[in-house]
Protein backbone atom coordinates (compact mmCIF):
# COMPACT_ATOMS: atom_id res chain seq x y z
CA UNK A 1 0.00 0.00 0.00
CA UNK A 2 2.80 2.30 0.93
CA UNK A 3 4.18 2.77 -2.58
CA UNK A 4 0.85 3.64 -4.18
CA UNK A 5 0.16 6.05 -1.33
CA UNK A 6 3.58 7.67 -1.74
CA UNK A 7 3.12 8.08 -5.50
CA UNK A 8 -0.25 9.75 -5.06
CA UNK A 9 1.06 12.04 -2.30
CA UNK A 10 4.10 12.94 -4.42
CA UNK A 11 1.91 14.05 -7.31
CA UNK A 12 -0.02 16.32 -4.90
CA UNK A 13 3.22 17.68 -3.42
CA UNK A 14 4.55 18.51 -6.90
CA UNK A 15 1.52 20.79 -7.45
CA UNK A 16 2.30 22.54 -4.17
CA UNK A 17 5.95 23.02 -5.30
CA UNK A 18 7.42 20.90 -2.54
CA UNK A 19 8.73 17.39 -1.89
CA UNK A 20 7.84 14.42 0.25
CA UNK A 21 10.37 13.35 2.88
CA UNK A 22 10.32 9.79 4.13
CA UNK A 23 10.77 9.81 7.92
CA UNK A 24 10.49 6.05 8.50
CA UNK A 25 8.59 3.15 7.00
CA UNK A 26 5.00 4.24 6.39
CA UNK A 27 5.65 7.75 7.74
CA UNK A 28 6.01 10.75 5.43
CA UNK A 29 6.43 14.50 5.84
CA UNK A 30 5.55 17.37 3.50
CA UNK A 31 6.85 20.83 4.32
CA UNK A 32 4.78 23.39 2.48
CA UNK A 33 4.43 27.17 2.20
CA UNK A 34 1.36 28.68 3.88
CA UNK A 35 -0.28 29.71 0.56
CA UNK A 36 -0.25 26.13 -0.78
CA UNK A 37 -1.66 24.46 2.35
CA UNK A 38 -5.32 24.73 1.42
CA UNK A 39 -5.00 23.57 -2.22
CA UNK A 40 -2.77 20.67 -1.10
CA UNK A 41 -5.14 19.47 1.63
CA UNK A 42 -8.12 19.93 -0.68
CA UNK A 43 -6.48 17.65 -3.24
CA UNK A 44 -5.46 15.07 -0.61
CA UNK A 45 -8.93 14.98 0.90
CA UNK A 46 -11.18 15.31 -2.16
CA UNK A 47 -9.22 12.79 -4.25
CA UNK A 48 -9.56 10.30 -1.40
CA UNK A 49 -5.79 9.92 -0.91
CA UNK A 50 -6.40 10.36 2.78
CA UNK A 51 -9.77 10.73 4.51
CA UNK A 52 -8.52 10.59 8.08
CA UNK A 53 -7.29 13.65 9.97
CA UNK A 54 -5.89 12.75 13.39
CA UNK A 55 -5.35 16.26 14.67
CA UNK A 56 -3.53 19.53 14.09
CA UNK A 57 -0.48 20.30 16.24
CA UNK A 58 0.93 23.71 17.01
CA UNK A 59 4.70 24.01 17.51
CA UNK A 60 6.82 26.82 18.87
CA UNK A 61 10.14 26.51 17.05
CA UNK A 62 11.82 29.71 18.20
CA UNK A 63 11.58 32.26 15.39
CA UNK A 64 8.40 30.90 13.85
CA UNK A 65 5.31 28.92 14.76
CA UNK A 66 4.76 25.57 13.13
CA UNK A 67 1.42 23.99 12.29
CA UNK A 68 1.39 20.26 11.57
CA UNK A 69 -1.61 18.45 10.08
CA UNK A 70 -1.51 14.73 10.87
CA UNK A 71 -3.23 12.52 8.29
CA UNK A 72 -3.33 8.76 8.00
CA UNK A 73 -4.76 6.18 5.64
CA UNK A 74 -4.50 2.47 6.34
CA UNK A 75 -0.98 1.95 7.71
CA UNK A 76 0.51 5.13 6.22
CA UNK A 77 0.94 8.34 8.20
CA UNK A 78 1.41 11.73 6.55
CA UNK A 79 2.41 14.95 8.29
CA UNK A 80 1.87 18.24 6.47
CA UNK A 81 3.91 20.99 8.10
CA UNK A 82 3.72 24.71 7.50
CA UNK A 83 5.05 27.77 9.33
CA UNK A 84 3.59 31.13 10.24
CA UNK A 85 5.36 34.20 11.69
CA UNK A 86 5.09 34.75 15.44
CA UNK A 87 3.72 38.29 15.33
CA UNK A 88 0.19 38.60 13.93
CA UNK A 89 0.14 34.88 13.26
CA UNK A 90 -2.51 34.15 10.64
CA UNK A 91 -3.06 30.84 8.89
CA UNK A 92 -5.64 29.68 6.41
CA UNK A 93 -8.50 27.56 7.80
CA UNK A 94 -9.33 24.16 6.33
CA UNK A 95 -12.80 24.00 7.91
CA UNK A 96 -14.42 24.37 4.46
CA UNK A 97 -12.77 21.15 3.33
CA UNK A 98 -12.79 19.21 6.63
CA UNK A 99 -15.51 20.55 8.99
CA UNK A 100 -14.19 18.29 11.76
CA UNK A 101 -11.03 20.41 11.99
CA UNK A 102 -12.93 23.27 13.64
CA UNK A 103 -12.08 22.35 17.26
CA UNK A 104 -8.44 21.57 16.45
CA UNK A 105 -8.03 25.05 14.93
CA UNK A 106 -9.74 26.64 17.93
CA UNK A 107 -7.33 24.80 20.22
CA UNK A 108 -4.28 26.20 18.37
CA UNK A 109 -5.90 29.63 18.41
CA UNK A 110 -6.21 29.39 22.21
CA UNK A 111 -2.82 27.89 22.89
CA UNK A 112 -0.57 29.62 20.31
CA UNK A 113 -2.56 32.69 19.28
CA UNK A 114 -2.74 31.72 15.60
CA UNK A 115 -5.82 33.15 13.87
CA UNK A 116 -7.31 30.86 11.24
CA UNK A 117 -8.91 32.94 8.48
CA UNK A 118 -12.20 31.30 7.52
CA UNK A 119 -12.95 29.51 10.82
CA UNK A 120 -16.38 30.76 12.00
CA UNK A 121 -15.66 30.24 15.71
CA UNK A 122 -12.44 32.28 15.98
CA UNK A 123 -14.16 34.77 18.29
CA UNK A 124 -14.87 32.07 20.88
CA UNK A 125 -12.61 30.39 23.39
CA UNK A 126 -12.45 26.60 23.55
CA UNK A 127 -10.04 25.68 26.33
CA UNK A 128 -9.09 28.99 27.92
CA UNK A 129 -11.50 30.82 30.23
CA UNK A 130 -13.55 33.60 28.66
CA UNK A 131 -11.98 36.01 31.14
CA UNK A 132 -8.51 35.36 29.69
CA UNK A 133 -6.90 38.84 29.44
CA UNK A 134 -6.03 39.85 25.86
CA UNK A 135 -2.58 41.12 26.79
CA UNK A 136 -1.43 37.79 28.25
CA UNK A 137 0.70 35.73 25.86
CA UNK A 138 -0.81 32.43 24.62
CA UNK A 139 0.07 29.78 27.24
CA UNK A 140 1.93 27.19 25.16
CA UNK A 141 4.50 29.60 23.70
CA UNK A 142 7.98 28.89 25.07
CA UNK A 143 8.21 32.46 26.36
CA UNK A 144 5.06 32.10 28.50
CA UNK A 145 5.59 31.33 32.16
CA UNK A 146 2.84 29.29 33.88
CA UNK A 147 3.55 30.88 37.29
CA UNK A 148 3.03 34.40 35.89
CA UNK A 149 -0.17 33.37 34.14
CA UNK A 150 -1.53 31.83 37.33
CA UNK A 151 -0.69 34.98 39.30
CA UNK A 152 -2.35 37.22 36.74
CA UNK A 153 -5.52 35.11 36.49
CA UNK A 154 -5.79 35.09 40.28
CA UNK A 155 -5.56 38.90 40.25
CA UNK A 156 -8.33 39.09 37.62
CA UNK A 157 -10.63 37.02 39.82
CA UNK A 158 -9.86 39.09 42.92
CA UNK A 159 -10.52 42.35 41.08
CA UNK A 160 -13.91 41.19 39.91
CA UNK B 1 -25.29 35.04 8.27
CA UNK B 2 -27.34 31.85 8.34
CA UNK B 3 -30.91 31.58 9.62
CA UNK B 4 -29.82 29.87 12.83
CA UNK B 5 -27.06 32.37 13.48
CA UNK B 6 -29.56 35.22 13.14
CA UNK B 7 -31.81 33.51 15.63
CA UNK B 8 -28.96 32.94 18.04
CA UNK B 9 -27.97 36.58 17.84
CA UNK B 10 -31.49 37.95 18.14
CA UNK B 11 -32.06 35.73 21.15
CA UNK B 12 -29.12 37.38 22.84
CA UNK B 13 -27.16 34.16 23.13
CA UNK B 14 -23.90 35.83 22.14
CA UNK B 15 -24.30 38.19 25.05
CA UNK B 16 -25.48 35.34 27.23
CA UNK B 17 -22.53 33.12 26.35
CA UNK B 18 -19.97 35.58 27.62
CA UNK B 19 -21.87 36.41 30.77
CA UNK B 20 -22.84 32.92 31.86
CA UNK B 21 -19.66 31.53 33.27
CA UNK B 22 -19.25 28.16 34.92
CA UNK B 23 -15.93 28.48 36.72
CA UNK B 24 -15.34 24.73 37.10
CA UNK B 25 -17.29 21.81 35.85
CA UNK B 26 -18.51 19.12 38.20
CA UNK B 27 -15.34 17.38 39.28
CA UNK B 28 -15.29 13.69 40.07
CA UNK B 29 -12.37 11.24 40.08
CA UNK B 30 -13.98 9.31 37.23
CA UNK B 31 -14.30 12.29 34.89
CA UNK B 32 -11.81 13.43 32.38
CA UNK B 33 -13.56 16.27 30.62
CA UNK B 34 -16.67 17.96 31.93
CA UNK B 35 -18.19 19.60 28.90
CA UNK B 36 -20.74 22.34 28.75
CA UNK B 37 -23.22 22.65 25.92
CA UNK B 38 -25.53 25.52 25.12
CA UNK B 39 -28.59 24.19 23.38
CA UNK B 40 -30.67 26.51 21.22
CA UNK B 41 -34.25 25.25 21.16
CA UNK B 42 -37.31 25.75 19.07
CA UNK B 43 -40.04 24.55 21.39
CA UNK B 44 -38.94 21.03 22.23
CA UNK B 45 -36.51 20.64 19.32
CA UNK B 46 -32.80 21.39 19.36
CA UNK B 47 -31.66 23.60 16.50
CA UNK B 48 -28.13 24.51 17.51
CA UNK B 49 -25.56 23.37 20.03
CA UNK B 50 -22.58 25.41 21.16
CA UNK B 51 -19.95 23.42 23.07
CA UNK B 52 -17.75 24.77 25.80
CA UNK B 53 -14.98 22.50 27.06
CA UNK B 54 -11.80 22.96 29.01
CA UNK B 55 -13.04 23.22 32.58
CA UNK B 56 -10.56 20.65 33.77
CA UNK B 57 -7.84 21.59 31.30
CA UNK B 58 -4.78 21.13 33.48
CA UNK B 59 -2.10 22.09 30.97
CA UNK B 60 -0.58 18.61 30.70
CA UNK B 61 1.12 19.45 27.40
CA UNK B 62 2.89 22.37 29.01
CA UNK B 63 3.71 20.35 32.14
CA UNK B 64 5.25 17.60 29.99
CA UNK B 65 7.85 20.03 28.65
CA UNK B 66 9.44 20.41 32.07
CA UNK B 67 9.36 16.75 33.19
CA UNK B 68 11.67 13.85 32.36
CA UNK B 69 10.55 11.49 29.60
CA UNK B 70 9.71 8.63 31.91
CA UNK B 71 7.78 10.76 34.40
CA UNK B 72 5.56 11.96 31.58
CA UNK B 73 4.43 8.41 30.87
CA UNK B 74 2.78 8.15 34.27
CA UNK B 75 1.46 11.69 34.06
CA UNK B 76 -0.25 11.05 30.73
CA UNK B 77 -1.72 7.86 32.14
CA UNK B 78 -3.68 10.12 34.47
CA UNK B 79 -5.33 11.94 31.56
CA UNK B 80 -8.30 9.61 31.88
CA UNK B 81 -9.78 7.68 34.77
CA UNK B 82 -11.27 4.98 32.57
CA UNK B 83 -8.98 4.26 29.64
CA UNK B 84 -5.72 5.11 31.38
CA UNK B 85 -3.49 2.32 30.05
CA UNK B 86 -3.89 3.18 26.38
CA UNK B 87 -2.59 6.74 26.99
CA UNK B 88 0.69 5.53 28.41
CA UNK B 89 0.86 2.91 25.66
CA UNK B 90 0.43 5.49 22.91
CA UNK B 91 2.89 7.97 24.45
CA UNK B 92 5.32 5.11 25.03
CA UNK B 93 5.09 3.97 21.41
CA UNK B 94 5.68 7.52 20.16
CA UNK B 95 8.87 7.76 22.27
CA UNK B 96 10.01 4.20 21.44
CA UNK B 97 9.89 5.20 17.76
CA UNK B 98 12.66 7.72 18.42
CA UNK B 99 14.97 5.12 19.97
CA UNK B 100 16.54 2.09 18.30
CA UNK B 101 15.30 -0.43 20.86
CA UNK B 102 12.72 -3.12 20.10
CA UNK B 103 9.86 -4.06 22.40
CA UNK B 104 10.10 -7.76 23.47
CA UNK B 105 7.38 -10.01 22.09
CA UNK B 106 6.05 -11.05 25.50
CA UNK B 107 5.63 -7.39 26.49
CA UNK B 108 3.62 -6.79 23.31
CA UNK B 109 1.22 -9.58 24.25
CA UNK B 110 0.86 -8.33 27.82
CA UNK B 111 0.12 -4.85 26.46
CA UNK B 112 -2.59 -6.34 24.25
CA UNK B 113 -4.15 -8.25 27.16
CA UNK B 114 -4.32 -5.20 29.43
CA UNK B 115 -5.57 -2.94 26.61
CA UNK B 116 -8.36 -5.37 25.77
CA UNK B 117 -9.35 -5.85 29.43
CA UNK B 118 -9.56 -2.09 29.64
CA UNK B 119 -11.80 -2.03 26.57
CA UNK B 120 -14.17 -4.57 28.12
CA UNK B 121 -14.28 -2.57 31.35
CA UNK B 122 -14.88 0.72 29.54
CA UNK B 123 -17.60 -0.70 27.26
CA UNK B 124 -19.40 -2.38 30.19
CA UNK B 125 -19.30 0.89 32.10
CA UNK B 126 -20.84 2.62 29.09
CA UNK B 127 -23.61 0.03 28.59
CA UNK B 128 -24.51 0.42 32.27
CA UNK B 129 -24.66 4.20 31.94
CA UNK B 130 -26.89 3.92 28.87
CA UNK B 131 -29.28 1.83 30.99
CA UNK B 132 -29.13 4.44 33.76
CA UNK B 133 -29.93 7.38 31.47
CA UNK B 134 -32.73 5.46 29.75
CA UNK B 135 -34.35 4.72 33.12
CA UNK B 136 -33.46 1.00 33.03
CA UNK B 137 -31.69 0.72 36.39
CA UNK B 138 -31.64 -3.07 36.45
CA UNK B 139 -29.38 -3.16 33.41
CA UNK B 140 -27.10 -0.63 35.09
CA UNK B 141 -26.79 -2.76 38.23
CA UNK B 142 -26.19 -6.01 36.36
CA UNK B 143 -23.62 -4.60 33.98
CA UNK B 144 -21.66 -2.84 36.70
CA UNK B 145 -21.62 -6.02 38.74
CA UNK B 146 -20.03 -7.83 35.80
CA UNK B 147 -17.57 -4.99 35.37
CA UNK B 148 -16.12 -5.86 38.77
CA UNK B 149 -14.91 -9.17 37.31
CA UNK B 150 -12.74 -7.35 34.77
CA UNK B 151 -11.47 -4.94 37.38
CA UNK B 152 -10.50 -7.87 39.62
CA UNK B 153 -8.47 -9.42 36.81
CA UNK B 154 -6.82 -6.08 36.07
CA UNK B 155 -5.98 -5.74 39.76
CA UNK B 156 -4.49 -9.22 39.85
CA UNK B 157 -2.29 -8.42 36.84
CA UNK B 158 -1.22 -4.88 37.62
CA UNK B 159 -1.94 -4.35 41.30
CA UNK B 160 -4.39 -1.55 40.59
CA UNK B 161 -7.93 -1.22 39.33
CA UNK B 162 -7.74 1.90 37.22
CA UNK B 163 -4.28 3.48 36.99
CA UNK B 164 -2.38 0.36 36.09
CA UNK B 165 1.10 1.90 35.58
CA UNK B 166 1.97 -1.22 33.59
CA UNK B 167 3.90 0.43 30.78
CA UNK B 168 7.54 1.29 30.64
CA UNK B 169 9.59 2.37 27.62
CA UNK B 170 10.22 -0.73 25.48
CA UNK B 171 8.29 -3.13 27.67
CA UNK B 172 6.01 -3.52 30.65
CA UNK B 173 6.82 -3.24 34.35
CA UNK B 174 5.09 -6.37 35.59
CA UNK B 175 4.91 -9.89 34.23
CA UNK B 176 1.64 -11.80 34.10
CA UNK B 177 0.92 -13.47 37.46
CA UNK B 178 1.49 -17.22 37.60
CA UNK B 179 -1.40 -19.70 37.48
CA UNK B 180 -3.85 -17.05 36.35
CA UNK B 181 -4.42 -18.36 32.80
CA UNK B 182 -7.26 -20.73 33.60
CA UNK B 183 -9.02 -18.19 35.75
CA UNK B 184 -8.81 -15.50 33.05
CA UNK B 185 -10.06 -17.88 30.34
CA UNK B 186 -12.96 -18.98 32.53
CA UNK B 187 -13.94 -15.40 33.40
CA UNK B 188 -13.71 -14.33 29.76
CA UNK B 189 -16.11 -17.14 28.85
CA UNK B 190 -18.51 -15.94 31.52
CA UNK B 191 -18.27 -12.33 30.34
CA UNK B 192 -18.89 -13.37 26.73
CA UNK B 193 -22.05 -15.18 27.85
CA UNK B 194 -23.17 -12.09 29.74
CA UNK B 195 -22.48 -9.85 26.72
CA UNK B 196 -24.64 -12.17 24.55
CA UNK B 197 -27.38 -11.97 27.15
CA UNK B 198 -27.27 -8.16 27.28
CA UNK B 199 -27.36 -8.13 23.50
CA UNK B 200 -30.58 -10.12 23.66
CA UNK B 201 -32.01 -7.68 26.23
CA UNK B 202 -31.34 -4.55 24.20
CA UNK B 203 -32.75 -6.22 21.08
CA UNK B 204 -36.03 -7.13 22.77
CA UNK B 205 -36.58 -4.91 25.81
CA UNK B 206 -39.09 -2.19 24.98
CA UNK B 207 -37.63 0.55 27.18
CA UNK B 208 -34.30 0.37 25.42
CA UNK B 209 -35.76 0.04 21.92
CA UNK B 210 -38.04 3.02 22.39
CA UNK B 211 -35.30 5.25 23.75
CA UNK B 212 -32.56 4.33 21.28
CA UNK B 213 -34.07 3.45 17.91
CA UNK B 214 -33.76 6.21 15.26
CA UNK B 215 -32.24 8.53 17.89
CA UNK B 216 -29.07 10.41 17.03
CA UNK B 217 -29.01 9.70 13.30
CA UNK B 218 -25.84 10.53 11.37
CA UNK B 219 -24.82 9.54 7.83
CA UNK B 220 -21.48 7.96 6.99
CA UNK B 221 -20.45 10.95 4.87
CA UNK B 222 -21.12 13.42 7.71
CA UNK B 223 -19.27 11.29 10.24
CA UNK B 224 -16.24 11.04 7.94
CA UNK B 225 -16.16 14.78 7.28
CA UNK B 226 -16.50 15.54 10.99
CA UNK B 227 -13.51 13.26 11.69
CA UNK B 228 -15.44 10.82 13.90
CA UNK B 229 -13.27 8.08 15.40
CA UNK B 230 -13.71 4.61 16.86
CA UNK B 231 -17.23 3.29 17.55
CA UNK B 232 -18.68 6.59 16.34
CA UNK B 233 -17.27 5.89 12.88
CA UNK B 234 -17.88 2.14 12.93
CA UNK B 235 -21.59 2.46 13.72
CA UNK B 236 -22.19 4.13 10.36
CA UNK B 237 -20.17 1.53 8.50
CA UNK B 238 -16.73 3.19 8.24
CA UNK B 239 -13.82 0.76 8.68
CA UNK B 240 -12.04 2.86 11.27
CA UNK B 241 -10.10 0.77 13.76
CA UNK B 242 -6.40 1.40 14.35
CA UNK B 243 -5.99 -2.17 15.66
CA UNK B 244 -6.70 -3.41 12.14
CA UNK B 245 -5.68 -0.42 9.98
CA UNK B 246 -2.29 0.19 11.54
CA UNK B 247 -1.57 -2.67 13.99
CA UNK B 248 0.46 -1.96 17.11
CA UNK B 249 1.40 -4.11 20.13
CA UNK B 250 0.66 -7.74 19.11
CA UNK B 251 -2.46 -7.02 17.04
CA UNK B 252 -0.72 -8.11 13.83
CA UNK B 253 -0.13 -11.59 15.30
CA UNK B 254 -3.56 -12.43 16.73
CA UNK B 255 -6.59 -13.29 14.61
CA UNK B 256 -9.57 -10.97 15.05
CA UNK B 257 -12.12 -9.03 13.07
CA UNK B 258 -13.59 -5.62 13.78
CA UNK B 259 -17.31 -4.95 14.12
CA UNK B 260 -19.10 -2.41 11.93
CA UNK B 261 -22.82 -1.68 11.75
CA UNK B 262 -25.04 0.30 9.43
CA UNK B 263 -27.95 1.50 11.56
CA UNK B 264 -26.40 4.87 12.32
CA UNK B 265 -28.46 5.39 15.48
CA UNK B 266 -27.91 4.88 19.21
CA UNK B 267 -29.38 1.36 19.02
CA UNK B 268 -26.62 0.49 16.54
CA UNK B 269 -24.01 1.85 18.94
CA UNK B 270 -25.31 -0.38 21.74
CA UNK B 271 -25.16 -3.49 19.53
CA UNK B 272 -21.71 -2.50 18.25
CA UNK B 273 -20.18 -2.03 21.69
CA UNK B 274 -21.66 -5.28 23.02
CA UNK B 275 -20.31 -7.15 19.98
CA UNK B 276 -16.93 -5.54 20.58
CA UNK B 277 -16.90 -6.95 24.11
CA UNK B 278 -17.21 -10.42 22.54
CA UNK B 279 -14.27 -9.72 20.21
CA UNK B 280 -12.20 -8.45 23.14
CA UNK B 281 -12.90 -11.54 25.27
CA UNK B 282 -11.75 -13.73 22.37
CA UNK B 283 -8.61 -11.62 21.95
CA UNK B 284 -7.72 -11.88 25.65
CA UNK B 285 -8.33 -15.64 25.66
CA UNK B 286 -6.15 -16.14 22.58
CA UNK B 287 -3.36 -13.93 23.89
CA UNK B 288 -3.31 -15.63 27.30
CA UNK B 289 -3.11 -19.07 25.69
CA UNK B 290 -0.40 -18.05 23.19
CA UNK B 291 1.69 -15.84 25.48
CA UNK B 292 5.31 -16.20 24.29
CA UNK B 293 8.18 -16.75 26.70
CA UNK B 294 11.00 -14.26 27.09
CA UNK B 295 11.95 -10.96 28.69
CA UNK B 296 9.28 -8.35 29.35
CA UNK B 297 11.41 -5.26 29.18
CA UNK B 298 14.49 -3.65 27.64
CA UNK B 299 16.10 -0.89 29.69
CA UNK B 300 16.77 2.27 27.72
CA UNK B 301 18.86 5.35 28.61
CA UNK B 302 16.96 8.39 30.00
CA UNK B 303 18.04 10.64 27.10
CA UNK B 304 15.93 10.23 23.97
CA UNK B 305 17.61 11.05 20.61
CA UNK B 306 16.46 14.17 18.73
CA UNK B 307 13.64 13.79 16.28
CA UNK B 308 9.88 13.74 16.04
CA UNK B 309 7.46 10.88 15.98
CA UNK B 310 3.75 10.27 16.25
CA UNK B 311 1.73 7.28 17.34
CA UNK B 312 -1.94 6.41 17.35
CA UNK B 313 -3.82 3.64 19.19
CA UNK B 314 -7.37 2.41 19.42
CA UNK B 315 -8.70 3.44 22.83
CA UNK B 316 -12.15 2.16 23.86
CA UNK B 317 -13.61 5.46 22.64
CA UNK B 318 -11.67 5.65 19.39
CA UNK B 319 -8.34 6.75 18.04
CA UNK B 320 -6.00 8.51 20.45
CA UNK B 321 -3.03 10.34 19.07
CA UNK B 322 0.33 11.38 20.53
CA UNK B 323 3.02 13.44 18.86
CA UNK B 324 6.41 13.91 20.51
CA UNK B 325 9.32 16.13 19.53
CA UNK B 326 12.74 15.70 21.09
CA UNK B 327 15.80 17.93 20.89
CA UNK B 328 17.97 15.25 22.45
CA UNK B 329 17.53 16.31 26.07
CA UNK B 330 16.16 14.82 29.24
CA UNK B 331 12.75 16.43 28.70
CA UNK B 332 10.57 16.55 25.58
CA UNK B 333 10.44 19.70 23.48
CA UNK B 334 6.75 19.22 22.72
CA UNK B 335 4.13 16.57 23.40
CA UNK B 336 0.73 16.78 21.77
CA UNK B 337 -2.08 14.51 22.83
CA UNK B 338 -5.51 14.26 21.30
CA UNK B 339 -8.29 12.28 22.97
CA UNK B 340 -11.19 10.60 21.17
CA UNK B 341 -13.91 12.68 22.85
CA UNK B 342 -12.40 15.79 21.29
CA UNK B 343 -12.59 14.19 17.84
CA UNK B 344 -16.14 12.91 18.40
CA UNK B 345 -17.56 16.15 19.73
CA UNK B 346 -18.51 17.69 16.33
CA UNK B 347 -20.34 14.46 15.44
CA UNK B 348 -22.18 14.46 18.78
CA UNK B 349 -23.33 18.04 18.14
CA UNK B 350 -24.62 16.93 14.73
CA UNK B 351 -26.45 14.01 16.37
CA UNK B 352 -28.18 16.35 18.82
CA UNK B 353 -29.64 18.62 16.14
CA UNK B 354 -33.28 17.81 15.52
CA UNK B 355 -33.63 15.75 18.71
CA UNK B 356 -35.82 16.67 21.67
CA UNK B 357 -34.49 17.68 25.09
CA UNK B 358 -35.58 14.28 26.39
CA UNK B 359 -33.03 12.61 24.10
CA UNK B 360 -30.08 14.75 25.18
CA UNK B 361 -28.81 12.43 27.96
CA UNK B 362 -28.97 9.38 25.70
CA UNK B 363 -27.29 11.03 22.73
CA UNK B 364 -24.54 12.67 24.76
CA UNK B 365 -23.83 9.43 26.62
CA UNK B 366 -23.84 7.60 23.30
CA UNK B 367 -20.51 9.13 22.25
CA UNK B 368 -19.12 7.79 25.55
CA UNK B 369 -17.80 11.01 26.99
CA UNK B 370 -16.91 11.09 30.62
CA UNK B 371 -20.26 11.97 32.09
CA UNK B 372 -19.40 15.31 33.63
CA UNK B 373 -20.85 16.97 30.56
CA UNK B 374 -24.31 15.95 31.75
CA UNK B 375 -24.17 17.77 34.99
CA UNK B 376 -24.80 21.29 33.95
CA UNK B 377 -26.77 22.54 31.00
CA UNK B 378 -28.48 25.81 30.20
CA UNK B 379 -31.49 25.92 27.92
CA UNK B 380 -32.65 28.84 25.83
CA UNK B 381 -36.04 28.92 24.15
CA UNK B 382 -35.75 31.01 20.96
CA UNK B 383 -39.47 31.72 20.94
CA UNK B 384 -39.83 33.13 24.43
CA UNK B 385 -36.20 34.02 25.24
CA UNK B 386 -36.66 32.17 28.52
CA UNK B 387 -33.52 30.59 29.96
CA UNK B 388 -33.21 27.98 32.66
CA UNK B 389 -30.67 25.54 34.02
CA UNK B 390 -31.10 21.87 34.79
CA UNK B 391 -28.86 19.49 36.61
CA UNK B 392 -28.11 16.08 35.11
CA UNK B 393 -30.55 14.35 37.46
CA UNK B 394 -33.41 16.74 36.59
CA UNK B 395 -32.72 16.16 32.90
CA UNK B 396 -32.73 12.37 33.41
CA UNK B 397 -36.05 12.49 35.23
CA UNK B 398 -37.48 14.72 32.49
CA UNK B 399 -36.41 12.26 29.78
CA UNK B 400 -37.99 9.29 31.56
CA UNK B 401 -41.25 11.21 32.23
CA UNK B 402 -41.42 12.45 28.62
CA UNK B 403 -41.26 8.95 27.19
CA UNK B 404 -43.75 7.60 29.76
CA UNK B 405 -46.25 10.30 28.80
CA UNK B 406 -45.72 9.68 25.10
CA UNK B 407 -46.52 6.02 25.57
CA UNK B 408 -49.91 6.62 27.20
Amino acid sequence: MSEIFLQRVESCAADAKTKVTKLRDHEFLIEVEQEYVKPLIMKLWNDGITRRLSTITGLDSGQKLGIVYHFWQNDDVLHVRTTVPKTNATAVSIVEIIPGAILYEMEIHDMFGVTFAGNPWMDKKLLLPETWPDDLPPPLLKTSKPAEIRKRLKLEVENK
Amino acid sequence: MSETEKKVESAGLMKYSTENLVPFGPIHPALKEPEYFKLVLEGEKIVEVIPRIGYVHRGLENAAESRPWVQNMYMFERTCGICSFVHSLCYGQAVEGLTMYEVPKRAKYIRLIVAELERIHSHLLWVGLMGHWAGFETLFMWVWRDREIVLDIVEAISGNRVHKSMNAFCGVRRDMPENMDDRIVEKMKYLADRARYYREIIDTEETMLERTEKVGKVTADTAEKLCAVGPMARYVGIQHDIRLNDPYAAYDEVPFSIVTRNEGDVQGLLRLRLDEILVSTELVTYAVKHLPEGPIRVKIPPIIPAGEHSSHCEAPRGEIFYYVKSTGGRTPDRVKSRQPTMANLPTALEMLKGQTIADVPIVLTAIDPCFGCMDRMSFLDTETNRTWTWSGEQLRQYGIKYYKQRRT
